[in-house]
C-alpha cells in the first residue's frame, strides 16, 4: 500500500510539474519584441501604450529579438512573439523562407499612404524607424577638427586614436571602407570585398570592436576609441545627457529597423491592425523621435519633429543631404552568412 | 542507483524469490520511486538535450561529417580551439597558485580574519559575473583607472594596454575562478589534523619539511578538485572573455554563440561543442592515467 501511496505522489509531482511547463496567450494582447533598453521603453510608449488603450489590447513585451529564438517558435509552432523588430536582411530572408506573415492589402495601402520608401518594404515587412551608420567623435579629443567623411575617419595620421566599429557585417563597416577608398556611392553595392578588406587591413590594428549600442558610448565617451562608427540616435542621446560626444553626418549611410508578425501567431490580425494604425499615425512616430533618437519611418511625421531636434532625425532633410547612401538590405540577405563567415575569420586572424 | 536496490521492502522482491541478474538490476524499492522526478528532471534537462545535441552535429544542415569536415578545413577553428584550451590551463594555474597560498593563509588565521578572508573570497562570489566584468573593464581600460592613475603618477607615459589582450582575459578570468578554487582547497585544509604535522616536527622534521611532506598531500583531494572545477568551468567563459579579450583571444564559447546567433547555423555551432566536448574527456582521460583523479577528488582525509 505504501508502495503505492509513494509512486503515485511522485507520478503526480510529476505531472504538475510538466503540466506547469505550458502556457496560454489571450487573445486580446499582443506581444512585442524589441532589441531592448531604453529605446524600447521609449517605442512601446509612443507607439503601442496609445494604440494598446484606443483598441483596448494588453500589451506584453519580451526583448531582445533573438532570431534563433524567432526561428525556433515558428518551427515549433508555438509562436508567442507577435510583433518583433528586425534588420531588414533577416525580414527579407526570413519572409521567402515562409517563416513570417505576409502583409495584407491594407498595411500595404496605409504604408502608401504615409508615403514609406517603397525600398524600406518587403513582403513581410514595414520599416519601423531610421537611424544612421555614422561617424561619432569625441568632442573633448577633436574639438575643433574632426573627420567629415569615411576618407578622413580612416586617417590615423591626421585624426589619431583608436577606431571603433560594430563586430557585425550589416553594421555599415564595409560600406565606410569603401567610400574612404574612393568608391562612388552609387556604385557600392555589390560591395567589392575584397577592395573592403584591403581597406580595412590598413587599419586593422587601430580597431576596437563594440557588440552593443552602449559599448559604442562608452568606446567614444571614455576616450578609448574617439572614433567610432555608430547608431547616431545613441549618440544624440547621450550628447544630450552630458557625454562629450558628437555626430557627424558627413557621408553617413541610412539604415533602418523593420517590424514583422512570426509566421502562425495567433493574434496575427490584431498585430495588422497595429500596423495600420501605427502608419496612419506620424504624430505617434514624431513622439518616438523625440523620446528615442531616433527618425520616423514615415517622412510625413518628420515635420511634426520640433525644429531643434530636426537636424538630428535620420530621414530628415538635413541628415538626407549629407547622406551617401541606403544600406541595401537586399544584397545583405543574399550575402549575410557568407560576408559574416568571412569577417570573423578576418576578425580573429 | 538505488534504483537497482533490491532490498525485501519493495513488492517486486517478495513475489520471486530469485530474481535473474537483469530483473534484479531493473527492480525497483518503493523508497526508490522518490527519486523518479530527479531522474526525469536530469532526463529532461540534461541528457535529452545533450543527446539532441550531438544528433544535430551530424544531421542539421545534411546528414553526414560536414560540419566536424568544415571545423577541419578552416585552420582558424582549431586556433581557436587550441586558444581555449591554452587559456583554460594558464587560468587555472594562475588561479591554483594563488589559491592555495590563500586558502592555507584561511586554516591558520584567527576566526576573526578567517571571516573576512572568507567573505573577501565571498562577496565576488555573489555578485553577478557580469556586473564583474564590466567594473574590470573601466579599471583596466587604456583610458580606465589603472592606466589613469600610472599615468598620472608617471610610472608610464604611454597606456598600457591590458584589455582587448590575453593579460586582461586572464586577469578576468582568475578573478571569476578564485572562489571555485579557493573553498574547497579551503574546506579540505580544515579537516586535515593539524597535530600531523606537529607529529612531523617532532619525530624530527623541519617546519618546512613537514609542510611539504605531510600537510601538501593530504590538501591534494581539495586542489584535485580546486582544478578540475576551475579547468572545465575556464573551458565555456564567454561574458569575461568577450568583454575583456581581443579578437585574437576569442574563446570557442563567443564562436558557438556567434554561430548561434548570428549566422543560425546550429549544426555547426552543435558540432563546435561536440569537440570542444570531446576534447575535454580526452584530456581527462589522459590525465587521469597520470594522477589518480579519483582517488585525490574522494580523498583520505
Amino acid at each position: 500500500m505504501r508502495t503505492k501511496a509513494i509512486s503515485l505522489v511522485s507520478t503526480a509531482a510529476l505531472v504538475l510539474s510538466v503540466a506547469a511547463c505550458g502556457g496560454g496567450e489571450d487573445s486580446d494582447s499582443v506581444t512585442v519584441t524589441m532589441w531592448g533598453g531604453q529605446a524600447q521603453e521609449a517605442h512601446v510608449k509612443s507607439y503601442f501604450t496609445p494604440w494598446a488603450k484606443e483598441a483596448d489590447v494588453s500589451i506584453r513585451q519580451d526583448s531582445p529579438t533573438d532570431y534563433a529564438k524567432l526561428d525556433a517558435q515558428v518551427k515549433s509552432g508555438k509562436v508567442s512573439w507577435g510583433l518583433a523588430e528586425v534588420e531588414p536582411n533577416y525580414a527579407k530572408s526570413a519572409c521567402d523562407a515562409g517563416k513570417l506573415e505576409k502583409l495584407p492589402e491594407r498595411v500595404v495601402e496605409a504604408a502608401q499612404k504615409a508615403e514609406i520608401d517603397p525600398a524600406q518594404m518587403n513582403d513581410c515587412a514595414i520599416p519601423i524607424l531610421q537611424y544612421t551608420f555614422s561617424i561619432a567623435y569625441n568632442t573633448d579629443k577633436f574639438g575643433d577638427k574632426h573627420p567629415t567623411n569615411w576618407a578622413e575617419f580612416f586617417d590615423t595620421k591626421a585624426f589619431p586614436g583608436k577606431r571603433g566599429f560594430w563586430k557585425y557585417v550589416t553594421g555599415g563597416i564595409f560600406e565606410a571602407a569603401l567610400l574612404a577608398d574612393g568608391v562612388a556611392p552609387d556604385e557600392l553595392y555589390p560591395l567589392d570585398l575584397d577592395r573592403a578588406f584591403r581597406k580595412l587591413d590598413s587599419i586593422k590594428d587601430d580597431i576596437v570592436w563594440y557588440d552593443t549600442g552602449d559599448q559604442q558610448i562608452q568606446l567614444v565617451a571614455s576616450g578609448e576609441a574617439p572614433l567610432v562608427q555608430a547608431w547616431n540616435g545613441r549618440v544624440t542621446q547621450a550628447a544630450k545627457a552630458g557625454e562629450p560626444v558628437a555626430n557627424e553626418y558627413g557621408q553617413n549611410l541610412i539604415s533602418y529597423d523593420q517590424i514583422v508578425i512570426p509566421k502562425g501567431y495567433k493574434n496575427a490580425e490584431l498585430a495588422q491592425d497595429w500596423m495600420v494604425w501605427f502608419l496612419e499615425n506620424p504624430q505617434a512616430q514624431a513622439d518616438d523621435v523625440t523620446a528615442s533618437g531616433y527618425g520616423p519611418a514615415s517622412p510625413q511625421a518628420v515635420e511634426l519633429v520640433p525644429a531643434d531636434v530636426q537636424p538630428d532625425v535620420a530621414g530628415g532633410a538635413e541628415v538626407n543631404e549629407q547622406s551617401a547612401a541606403l544600406m541595401n538590405y537586399d544584397y545583405w540577405a543574399e550575402n549575410y552568412d557568407e560576408v559574416t563567415k568571412r569577417f570573423n575569420t578576418w576578425i580573429a586572424k | 542507483m538505488s534504483l537497482a536496490q533490491t532490498t525485501g521492502r519493495g513488492g517486486a522482491g517478495r513475489r520471486s524469490a530469485r530474481p535473474s541478474r537483469l530483473r534484479a538490476y531493473f527492480t525497483v524499492d518503493g523508497w526508490g520511486l522518490l527519486i523518479l522526478p530527479l531522474v526525469v528532471f536530469l532526463a529532461v534537462i540534461f541528457v535529452v538535450p545533450l543527446g539532441m545535441l550531438i544528433a544535430k552535429s551530424f544531421t542539421d544542415p545534411t546528414l553526414g561529417l560536414d560540419n566536424y569536415r568544415e571545423i577541419f578545413a578552416e585552420s582558424l577553428y582549431l586556433k581557436i580551439l587550441t586558444n581555449t584550451f591554452v587559456i583554460a590551463l594558464s587560468v587555472t594555474a594562475v588561479t591554483l597558485l594563488l589559491a592555495y597560498p590563500y586558502a592555507y593563509l584561511m586554516t591558520i588565521a584567527t576566526p576573526v580574519w578567517r571571516t573576512v578572508l572568507l567573505l573577501l573570497v565571498l562577496v565576488p562570489f555573489w555578485t553577478s559575473v557580469l556586473v564583474r566584468s564590466f567594473a574590470l573593464v573601466l579599471l583596466l581600460r587604456d583610458t580606465g583607472v589603472l592606466n589613469t592613475i600610472a599615468q598620472d603618477v608617471g610610472l608610464i607615459s604611454e597606456p598600457f594596454p591590458i584589455m582587448r589582450t590575453m593579460k586582461g582575459v586572464i586577469f578576468g578570468m582568475v578573478q571569476v575562478a578564485l572562489p571555485f578554487a579557493v573553498l574547497p582547497i579551503y574546506a579540505t585544509m580544515r579537516n586535515i589534523d593539524t597535530r600531523l604535522t606537529k607529529a612531523a616536527q617532532g619525530l624530527g622534521d623541519r617546519p618546512s619539511g613537514a609542510f611539504w611532506r605531510v600537510f601538501v598531500p593530504l590538501s591534494m583531494p581539495g586542489v584535485a578538485a580546486g582544478l578540475l572545477l576551475t579547468f572545465i568551468q575556464a573551458l565555456g567563459y564567454y561574458i569575461t572573455p568577450a568583454m575583456l579579450g581581443g579578437p585574437k583571444n576569442t574563446m570557442i564559447g563567443e564562436l558557438i554563440v556567434q554561430q548561434v546567433s548570428t549566422v543560425l547555423q546550429f549544426g555547426f555551432a552543435a558540432a563546435l561543442a561536440v569537440l570542444l566536448l570531446s576534447t575535454t574527456f580526452v584530456l581527462l582521460a589522459i590525465a587521469s592515467r597520470f594522477m589518480n583523479l579519483e582517488r585525490m577528488l574522494m580523498g583520505r582525509s
